[in-house]
């Protein structure tokens, strides 16, 4: 294994292997993600997609292989080991499948948590609100104004998160996670459970994301046709391992995939 | 008419069931050398006088009680709705008074002037002395408590500790304990109030660190842990603590600036003004805490941790400062209590005690300064009034069934407290609703 690092990728994932007990749910799973672009994860349910995310970003600790994660300045971080808020403050930020908002706070306040600087704060530093503390208030206020108009719910900002439509609320997580000042963003299913829609807002925010913050992305996501539309390249995973990668064309025509997915009518038909 | 229907006739023996437990909890008591069944017959047999009006048996008395109720309620039913938005165009105006900053501002100097001229009308020095000992300090406890359970949300079952740590320290550093204080030189009482707010502070995190990595009812088993072991700890190691009788000779607070003396002796009201100075500190940096980013990484983490996480909280950092800042007000109530009564014993610091702050955190609306500071007085003044006058026959092992019914009706109607506070009522209405509850579908599965 090299320690050389190419210079474009900002995550690189080796021969992972995740089991829970006797449920081997990651392995021998290896990826690479280059800066800048929309990398996706597929797979039927179960695959392990879910897993993955939370192994890169702490929530789960893999027992084989590594995650690295190369920030743009500074030294490479090595994933595995590392708390989850560790790694969200090294500039890894995600979202949930389940919505998981702080939803008796309003949208600015949830955005706001996002924005704040968790690390250098003591109790006499919040205690005394000297200047220090309220230029830190101030610039996560602009953060938030800022990202408010980013993902379109600045007329919401005042309502509580549990308020919103569900649309709205996959927005907002996204703010949030946003506001962590990220370089790469893991979004797991940001469509799920949205109308048509809503769905072709987030896919153009999704996109905005990238184009206008320059933040990578990586998604997990179910709706085939916004991931073939949104996505450069596609991971594949089924039960656990990866099975393809490509472009979205090289994906759609691979048969392996087309197996995974069709599952046993496709084999009868071969049969 | 819905009179006499299933639903509503089952309603009424509901309610005769729940009057027939109240007739009994308030009955003649039982006792071991009567006849088992005195207490049941007592009461329900008993002939009681009304006002001096009639006489009647108690069962008599009770059921009409019952029948009475369920007629008001059955009346009530089915004009619920119009007599709910009644109450509420009522209720719209002093609501909407409270909610404006000026309002608010003038309530708190109104409640100001009248707890600063308040020895000018208890004349009596009995009731002063309750009040700081059993109103004030325990103000103190449940406003360290609301930190840790209202603002973080992690359920300590052992707050007593830290009221202990406070308490024992000051003993200690006076030199009232069996153990030598520091350096052989004991050192006056009020100096050492930011000793043991300190000392607090520091069990705060010593306890905190290795324990706030377990989350809900791991982490209430833990805390029930601490409050066992100070208790037994005090209790059993007499060459330290003065065991079981404890010390009697923790000198009273004294001022010395040279040119002032200030002695506070053993009249209650300078002691009342000095638990209440703090008691405004508190509620100030309290207040303050709640409305910065650290304040903030608190309702993140009691409404989401893994998502609080997920935008780079350390929910450890945030759980331990939590504990700390808690424990600090929790010490100087030990501080105070020992200064004021010049006793400690143990039986200050029993797990009832941990519970019985926690009633009052829960009872004024968990996460609400104002709420707590309420829910202590309102359940502290009650239960000062009837141990000292045992009004209708209440008996004082009878506190915690009637303290432990209220906190029933609470919870049916008033989940969120007393006083609650916004978000947490929002939480309590999320709930209710079934809204956003997910289980923790990430964290499932064993960790090596």
């Amino acid at each position: 294994m090299s320690d050389q690092v190419t210079p474009d990728l900002i995550i690189r994932a080796e021969q992972l292997t995740l089991r829970f007990g006797g449920v081997v749910s990651l392995r021998d799973v290896s990826f690479e993600m280059r800066r800048g672009e929309i990398l996706a994860v597929i797979g039927p349910n179960g695959a392990g997609k879910t897993s993955l995310f939370n192994s890169v970003t702490g929530v789960y600790q893999p027992q084989e292989g590594s995650i690295t994660f190369m920030a743009r300045d500074a030294a490479p971080l090595s994933v595995i080991g590392k708390k989850a808020h560790q790694i969200a403050q090294a500039g890894v930020s995600r979202t949930f499948q389940a919505s998981r908002l702080f939803s008796a706070l309003s949208v600015f306040e949830n955005i706001k948590i996002g924005a704040e600087d968790h690390r250098g704060i003591g109790l006499v530093g919040a205690l005394v609100k000297g200047p220090r503390t309220r230029r830190g208030e101030h610039q996560s206020d602009e953060v938030v104004i800022d990202l408010l108009a980013f993902v379109g719910l600045k007329r919401e900002a005042n309502l509580i998160a549990s308020q919103l439509s569900y649309g709205a609320r996959r927005r907002l997580e996204i703010a949030r996670a946003l506001a962590t000042g990220p370089e790469v963003i893991l979004l797991d299913e940001p469509a799920a459970g949205t109308n048509p829609s809503e769905k072709l807002e987030l896919a153009v925010l999704i996109r905005r994301v990238r184009d206008e913050r320059g933040v990578s992305v990586l998604l997990i996501e179910h709706d085939m046709k916004l991931v073939m539309s949104l996505a450069e390249r596609l991971y594949v995973l089924n039960f656990g391992s990866v099975i393809a990668e490509g472009s979205p064309t090289e994906v759609r025509a691979n048969p392996v995939v087309i197996d995974a997915y069709l599952g046993s009518s496709h084999e009868e038909t071969k049969a | 008419m819905t009179f006499f229907s299933l639903a509503n006739l089952k309603r009424l023996f509901m309610i005769l069931a729940v009057v027939a437990v109240i007739a009994v909890m308030t009955g003649t008591p039982g006792s071991s050398t009567a006849s088992p069944t005195t207490g049941v017959h007592g009461s329900f047999l008993e002939r009681v006088s009304w006002f001096g009006l009639f006489a009647a048996p108690r069962w008599l008395l009770f059921m009409t009680f019952g029948v009475i109720v369920w007629l008001g309620v059955s009346l009530y039913r089915p004009r619920a709705r119009m007599i709910r938005r009644g109450i509420d165009t009522v209720l719209a105006f002093p609501k909407e008074l409270t909610t404006k900053r000026s309002t608010r501002v003038a309530l708190i100097v109104v409640a100001l002037v009248v707890v600063i001229l308040l020895p000018k009308f208890v004349h009596e020095s009995f009731w002063m002395y309750l009040i700081v000992e059993q109103i004030g300090v325990w103000i103190l406890l449940a406003l360290g408590l609301n930190v840790v359970v209202g603002f973080a949300g992690l359920l300590d079952l052992g707050f007593a500790a830290f009221y202990a740590i406070g308490a024992y320290t000051t003993g200690w550093l006076t030199g009232a304990l069996p153990t030598p204080a520091l350096f052989h030189h004991p050192i006056p009482t009020l100096w050492v109030i930011p000793i043991g707010i300190l000392a607090a502070m520091v069990f705060g995190v010593l306890l905190g660190t290795p324990t706030l990595r377990l989350r809900g009812d791991y982490l209430a088993i833990v805390t029930l842990g601490f409050a066992l072991i100070i208790d037994d700890f005090v209790e059993t190691q007499s060459g330290v603590t003065g065991g079981g009788v404890g010390s009697a000779a923790v000198p009273h607070p004294a001022l010395n600036l040279g040119f002032w003396h200030f002695h506070w002796g053993i009249t209650p009201t300078p002691y009342y003004y000095l638990c209440l100075v703090f008691i405004v500190i508190f509620i100030i940096v309290f207040t303050s805490l709640e409305h910065s980013r650290i304040g903030r990484a608190w309702v993140a983490i009691r409404e989401d941790e893994v998502a609080a996480e997920s935008v780079g909280i350390n929910p450890l950092k945030y759980k331990v400062m939590a504990f700390t800042v808690g424990a600090a007000s929790g010490g100087f109530g030990g501080v105070m209590s020992a200064g004021l009564v010049g006793i400690i014993t143990p039986g200050l610091f029993t797990f009832q005690v941990s519970v019985n702050v926690l009633v009052l955190v829960i009872f004024g609306g968990m996460g609400s300064i104002w709420g707590v500071a309420l829910g202590a007085i309102v359940i502290q003044t009650a239960t000062s009034y009837l141990d000292n006058y045992q009004p209708w026959g209440y008996q004082i092992n009878d506190l915690y069934m009637y303290i432990g019914a209220l906190l029933i009706i609470m919870m049916i109607f008033r989940p969120a407290g007393l006083l609650p506070s916004r978000r947490r009522a929002r939480e309590f209405a999320a709930a209710e609703g079934g809204e956003e509850i997910h289980t923790d579908e990430v964290l499932t599965g064993e960790q090596p």
